[in-house]
Order: C-alpha cells, then sequence, then structure tokens
C-alpha cells in the first residue's frame, strides 16, 4: 500500500516538476531583429502568452505567439502575425492550432482541428482573396503543432542530456507532417532581458526542410533552471538571418 | 581627382541621407563613414575651398541624427485596434471549434 502511494506521490511531483513551467498568465516579449548588411535591424516585436480557456466540457491552455512591426516598419513593410494552439494543459497535446498571418499585404490563414480520433486533422485553408480550401490529413499520435513545440521543448529535462544528444518530434505544418529533432549543444551564458544574464541551455532545431539554412544556425537558448525561458532565438532562412531576444518576462 | 572624391562623398552622403530617413537604424552609418573619409580627404586636399567643409558639416549633423534616433527614439508597436479585433474573434472562434470537438 505504502509503496502505491510513494508511486502515486513520485508521479505526482514528476508530472508537477516537467509541466511547471508552463502555466497561464505568462507573458514573454522579444525584440526581433534582422542582419541587414552585417548589422542586426530591429524589425518586430514577438509577444509569447498564455492564458486558461475554458469551454463547456473542458480546460485548455490557450499558447499565443503574436508578431508585430514596429510602427518606423509600419508604412513600409507590415507584418501582423498571430500563432496560436489550444492544448490539454498537463499533456500539451494540442487540440486546435490556428495561424494568422499578414506580412506586408500578402495574407493567410490556417485551421487545424486534432479530431478527437488522434489520427486525423481537418484543416482550413485561406490564402488572400482566394476561395477557403478544407483538407483531412493523418497524423501519428505524437504529432503536434509548431507552437506547443517550443512550450513542450520547455517541459523537456536536458540537465539529463549530454552534449550532442537530440529529442524528436513531428510536427504539423502547412497541411503535412514534419519530424523536427532538437540538439541539445551545451551551456551558455546570455542576456535574458529584465532576468539579467543567464546560464542557458543551447538548443539547435534540426529539420530536413529548405525553411531552415545551415547546421546548427538555428539557436533556441533556453534558460538552465526550473523556468526554462526561451532567452534567444536565431534563425537563418534563405532570405536572411536574424533573432529574437528576450526583453521582458512576466507571469513566469 | 579631387571631383572624383567630393563626388563620392556626396554619393554616399545622400545615400546616408536616405538610410537615415528609412528605419535601417545604424546601417545608415556605413555610407556616412564612407562619405565623411571622402569629404575629409577632399578638405585636406582643397583647404581653401568651402564645398567639401560643408559636405563634412552635412554628414557630421547627419551622423548625430542616426546616433540620436538610435539613442532617444524607442521601437514601440503600435496599438492596433484592427489587430486586437482579430486576436479576440479568433478566441471566441476557437472557443467555439473546441466545444465542436467535445
Amino acid at each position: 500500500m505504502s509503496k502505491k502511494i510513494f508511486i502515486l506521490i513520485s508521479f505526482v511531483l514528476v508530472n508537477i516538476v516537467l509541466h511547471a513551467q508552463v502555466k497561464a498568465g505568462e507573458r514573454l516579449v522579444f525584440a526581433g531583429s534582422y542582419e541587414v548588411s552585417g548589422l542586426m535591424t530591429n524589425i518586430a516585436q514577438l509577444t509569447m502568452s498564455t492564458s486558461s480557456m475554458q469551454t463547456a466540457k473542458n480546460n485548455y491552455l490557450h499558447l499565443r505567439l503574436e508578431m508585430a512591426t514596429f510602427n518606423k516598419w509600419d508604412s513600409y513593410f507590415k507584418i501582423r502575425d498571430i500563432y496560436e494552439s489550444y492544448a490539454n494543459p498537463t499533456s500539451l497535446k494540442p487540440s486546435l492550432y490556428k495561424r494568422s498571418i499578414f506580412e506586408g499585404g500578402y495574407s493567410k490563414t490556417e485551421k487545424y482541428t486534432f479530431q478527437p480520433d488522434g489520427t486525423t486533422v481537418k484543416s482550413v485553408v485561406k490564402r488572400g482573396n482566394r476561395p477557403e480550401k478544407q483538407n483531412s490529413f493523418k497524423i501519428g499520435a505524437a504529432t503536434i503543432d509548431v507552437v506547443t513545440l517550443i512550450y513542450k521543448l520547455r517541459t523537456t529535462n536536458f540537465a539529463a542530456m549530454k552534449p550532442g544528444s537530440a529529442v524528436s518530434f513531428v510536427l504539423v505544418f502547412d497541411e503535412k507532417q514534419h519530424p523536427v529533432s532538437v540538439k541539445y549543444i551545451g551551456k551558455e551564458t546570455v542576456q535574458a532581458g529584465n532576468l539579467g544574464k543567464k546560464e542557458c541551455y543551447k538548443l539547435a532545431i534540426v529539420a530536413n526542410t529548405n525553411k531552415l539554412k545551415g547546421k546548427d544556425k538555428n539557436l533556441i537558448y533556453l534558460t538552465a533552471d526550473a523556468k526554462k525561458v526561451p532567452a534567444l532565438i536565431k534563425f537563418s532562412i534563405p532570405v536572411g538571418v536574424g533573432q529574437l531576444t528576450l526583453t521582458s518576462a512576466s507571469g513566469i | 581627382m579631387n571631383r572624383f572624391l567630393i563626388i563620392l562623398s556626396l554619393v554616399f552622403g545622400v545615400l546616408g541621407v536616405v538610410l537615415t530617413i528609412l528605419p535601417f537604424g545604424t546601417l545608415a552609418l556605413i555610407p556616412i563613414a564612407l562619405a565623411f573619409i571622402f569629404a575629409l580627404i577632399t578638405v585636406f586636399r582643397q583647404r581653401e575651398k568651402l564645398f567639401p567643409k560643408l559636405v563634412l558639416v552635412i554628414v557630421f549633423a547627419n551622423f548625430l541624427t542616426v546616433i540620436g534616433k538610435e539613442v532617444f527614439v524607442k521601437d514601440v508597436v503600435e496599438v492596433d485596434e484592427q489587430f486586437e479585433t482579430i486576436k479576440q474573434q479568433s478566441e471566441q472562434d476557437a472557443q467555439k471549434d473546441l466545444e465542436g470537438l467535445e
């Protein structure tokens, strides 16, 4: 009997430790900059926020990433993007993923509904003024969306990993499944906005896609503490390189 | 040679002004630095001429403008009512979609 209680308590504690990083009311603000002629130019602000959503039967964790250009850029190239996911607060299994982008006049909306059978996603995609396109496709049981991936990373125990080892995920993006692995490179100290200088887990995104370029050029730095706050994100895409620097973190 | 140098300083000076007006931040310092160097060489070669000195002063003023913008003008995101409405509408739609799944 006492063994069962011990196992139960251990299970609860492990879950608390694993998922303590993602809670409602968190707000992380990043300054997004892009390299132009070797100099980083501030372009946009990215905000990652979490909140709860209560429906008639369930409670969901609403994970939202929104990006908006700084007002000095709005006249030249206005960006207003929203990426959001509604996931189970404990397992972070997504039920709904939505994407709404407006980039310099180009607009696109996507909605992926993860069906209760766990193996099907129904998608609705709309590009600009074109008619809406509906689709349905099969996914694996562990397939997640790109927003959930960021938060899933924050529940991964990198302290137990050796540099060079990786964790694998399957992402659904652009109506396809993409295998993605995240390689733990090591620890590095970086500036983390209002949190000051923090020792971070340095992680590289490895994906077989033409959207990301270079080896170990797409990096995420998560603070090496219980919160695992993303402090710095570096990306290398076909049109250049840039980075997202944490400026403020609240509600963590 | 002097005419070539002053033309170069003018070209880079104009490019510096354009990049200062556009929101490229410190990127404008590259043409400004080149314009300054060419104007300075011209001033040393033609000490009696006023025009190279004038170009040098304008380029320096441009440099101060870029630094001033970097130091005093903060990057802010404008409150966008339309964007806020889209976010609210998206949340309402999501609630309906999630309830439809249950």
